[in-house]
């Protein structure tokens, strides 16, 4: 047993910190750091650059030109990134099709989609939720209807994050009715530009769209588009959700904001007020708690020696954590969090208030738009009833 | 980084795990608990595994073993509800083995590691409550050493201990001492402790001290942190007994004719035991592999665990209970005796309100488990 990392993790983290210093353009992480809005060319900038030196995919491996590291590489390249201010990369292509591609995609599909991916040019959504099925996913009633070499997708998504960017959409379709609802579901690849496709943006509580209806009216599909065999998306919608598990967590970006949290308690006077700062504290102890949690599970998939079956333990805490700390920023706000003032979340806004208004915009924006943190990727009621099976059974 | 266990690590467990299991029944320790909460003939067999003498290096008798092997091995003793200290030779081979002069190690530590001397820390006071830094007992220069004036409470198996180690101050200088229980000036008054095991009153009058280091708040501190340490391994070995108590209870008992563990509500509350007792899992983790870390990282690293411990060990303690019902709270039934230790386990060494104060003390702009 041992704490630190070795010397060569240690060298891998110091390289990473300098590439990330030297490639990461000092607007976007001034964005990050103050939670101002991040248009979709920001988001897209901060992509290529990776995809660029080819760590856009930093998970992926060698044989699909990723950097090949194991999970502690990848870990700290996160680490890095998350520190330093980065945008978050946004899942869908790399982090989330890609190995489904990879591992059950044929190579035509592979050469097709994955370039495009790895270097950033090509957005994708994600195409799971709809109307009738959320924590039941199964249920999914979007038809996909074979027609010679072609299917015709007719039905609704939604909930689909950042969907009005998107030029690809990966969707797990009914393809057919028998047996259980998990047998009949296929794995699809479709075309946002086809025919027959609406995306209509869904404002939230924080007054943003950040997520989509996506409608499908008689839309055709190639049947190449298919990702394995007909009645077999189950399955590797299950894989992609095992993958990337500890990501989820997003302890990395919890040690940012909790730094960012301490920075505005200063600014905001409280830093010396015993009952807010033991606020702190108590963060910093979750913070830490989640951290020794997430190296658990990384030290255990880089050794292989033992499998720990905490992972839906990660991402609970992970999202009760985002949605305390949002709270906390807030809450030291105080009444300056109450103004509404959509331009100060942008950069570089000149607005003239004289009180705390306009530096601290952001804050109620962010502690309402973290209340899907733990309805998101299986609600934690469903991630309990999970774990509670590890203890039970 | 690497969370295994080494080959040897596991076997040690094994072997502790085997003499809980088999040497330590719950009946025994009931049995020594009606006696006063000390048994003697256990804590021979505690010697005689070699566990007295983990911290005691070789050349001295001892096993000269790590924080881990002592977080292995707490951790067995815990899932028994172990009612004898072993913490406490931990303690006391740590301090005399890292601040002790080569004549009191000689003296002390071979017996130490047999088990033949049951040393403790003798440190609370009325005034102090969990700070180190407070201290009345006042130690005086007398021919051939020191004698020492004090009044030590809740001092563990106070009346049965050989020895103590005693903070007391020198002038205004915080020094630790060794105290023998039997020397002159002594006196004892015992009496059992929430958990089940056993404490004292400890009152020095003139009694005659041998010095250990006038750098007294330096060892002081460290003999708590490797006191917080043993607990924290200690509290996850009692949290997982309790929490495989609950679910086989869960698994067994009936109501409206279902096993109580096919209702949601119940499994998510075994759920977030499930995470309570894995966050306090990796702090304890946390805290054993900080225990050899400079002196300002360990003890931030020893507030953080302890915190979290604490908080974890009230919500499994009183989870347990209530997934029981009524049968949880009876004496009679296994699962309120883990209640009751830990209970004990977050006002040792400092309570859950004192290590958030310590947390909040020593906070800095960046913060993390390497930080």
């Amino acid at each position: 047993m041992d704490l630190a990392f070795t010397p060569e993790e240690q060298q891998f983290r110091e390289d990473i910190r300098a590439w990330v210093g030297a490639n990461l353009p000092t607007d976007l992480s001034h964005k990050v750091h103050n939670a101002l809005n991040l248009t979709r060319d920001d988001m897209q900038r901060w992509a290529k650059i990776l995809g660029k030196k080819g760590w856009l995919g930093h998970g992926w491996p060698k044989e699909f030109g990723g950097p090949g590291w194991n999970s502690v590489q990848k870990h700290l390249f996160e680490e890095e990134c998350a520190l330093a201010g980065a945008p978050r990369v946004v899942p869908f292509g790399p982090v989330m099709v890609a190995p489904v591609i990879m591992a059950f995609g044929n190579a035509e599909q592979q050469q097709r989609f994955l370039p495009g991916i790895a270097s950033g040019e090509v957005w994708w959504s994600q195409g799971y939720s709809e109307p009738g099925s959320g924590s039941d996913l199964a249920s999914v009633k979007t038809r996909a209807e074979r027609q010679g070499n072609t299917f015709v997708v007719n039905g609704q998504k939604t909930w689909t994050t950042l969907g009005q960017y998107g030029e690809w959409i990966f969707c797990l379709v009914r393809t057919s009715t028998e047996g259980k609802p998990q047998t009949g579901i296929s794995f699809l690849l479709i075309d946002m530009k086809s025919p027959g496709v609406t995306v209509r943006p869904i404002v939230l509580l924080d007054g943003e769209a950040e997520v989509n209806e996506v409608f499908f009216d008689n839309v055709i599909v190639p049947a190449e588009n298919l990702i394995g065999e007909e009645n077999k998306g189950w399955t590797y919608a299950k894989y992609l959700l095992g993958h990337e598990r500890t990501n989820i967590a997003d302890v990395n970006r919890a040690k940012r904001e909790l730094e960012r949290l301490k920075r505005i308690a200063k600014a905001e006077g409280l830093w010396n007020d015993t009952r807010f700062r033991d606020e702190v504290a108590k963060m910093e102890v979750d913070v830490i708690a989640l951290e020794m949690l997430v190296l658990r599970v990384l030290a255990a998939e880089k050794t292989g020696k033992n499998s720990l079956d905490i992972a839906g333990l990660l991402k609970i805490r992970g999202s009760e954590i985002q949605q305390r700390y949002s709270e906390l920023m807030m809450l030291a706000a105080g009444p300056f969090a109450l103004p509404l003032i959509r331009e100060a979340m942008e950069a570089g806004w000149q607005g003239d208030f004289p009180g705390g208004a306009v530096a601290n915009a952001p804050m109620a924006s962010t502690f309402f738009n973290m209340r899907k943190t733990t309805i998101y990727g299986g609600s934690n009621e469903v991630q309990r009833n999970i774990v509670a099976q590890t203890v039970l059974s | 980084m690497d969370f295994d266990f080494s080959d040897d690590q596991v076997q040690l467990g094994d072997a502790v795990r085997k003499w809980v299991d088999k040497g330590y029944t719950f009946e025994r320790r009931r049995a020594a608990e009606k006696a006063g909460g000390f048994d003697r003939a256990a804590w021979n067999e505690i010697a005689e595994l070699g566990l007295c003498g983990l911290y005691v290096p070789e050349g001295d008798g001892g096993l000269g073993m790590g924080p881990v092997e002592g977080m292995v091995v707490m951790e067995e003793l815990g899932r028994g509800i172990v009612l004898e200290p072993l913490a406490q030779s931990l303690i006391a081979g740590g301090v005399l083995a890292g601040y002790a002069d080569a004549a009191t190690k000689a003296t002390w530590l071979p017996k130490i590691a047999s088990g033949e001397a049951l040393v403790v820390l003798a440190y609370q006071e009325r005034a102090a409550r969990y700070k180190l830094d407070v201290c009345e007992a006042k130690a005086t220069q007398a021919p051939g050493g020191y004698v020492l004036n004090a009044t030590k409470s809740v001092v563990p198996v106070g009346d049965h201990a050989d020895a103590f180690i005693v903070p007391a101050k020198i002038n205004s200088q915080l020094a630790l001492f060794l105290v023998e229980r039997q020397s002159a000036g002594v006196t004892t008054r015992g009496y059992g402790t929430q958990d089940g095991s056993r404490a004292a009153e400890v009152m020095l009058k003139n009694a005659p001290a041998t010095l250990i280091t006038q750098d007294g708040l330096t060892a002081l501190e460290h003999a708590v942190d490797i006191g917080i340490a043993a607990s924290c391994a200690e509290a996850v070995g009692v949290m997982d007994k309790a929490i495989a108590i609950t679910a086989e209870y869960m698994n067994t008992r009936k109501q409206f004719g279902v096993v109580i563990s096919s209702f949601q509500a119940l499994r998510h509350r075994a759920a977030d035991m499930k995470m309570q007792v894995e966050l306090g899992r990796s702090m304890s983790y946390y805290a054993s592999l900080k225990l050899n870390a400079p002196a300002p990282e360990r003890r931030a690293a020893m507030a953080r665990a302890k915190y979290q411990l604490g908080q974890s060990m009230r919500f499994v303690a009183a989870q347990a209970v209530q997934l029981h019902g009524g049968i949880g709270v009876t004496d009679e039934y296994i699962v309120s005796h883990y209640f009751k230790k830990l209970t004990q386990l977050e006002m040792t060494f400092g309570d859950s309100l004192h290590h958030l104060g310590e947390v909040s003390a020593r906070m800095q702009d960046t913060a993390g488990v390497f930080a």
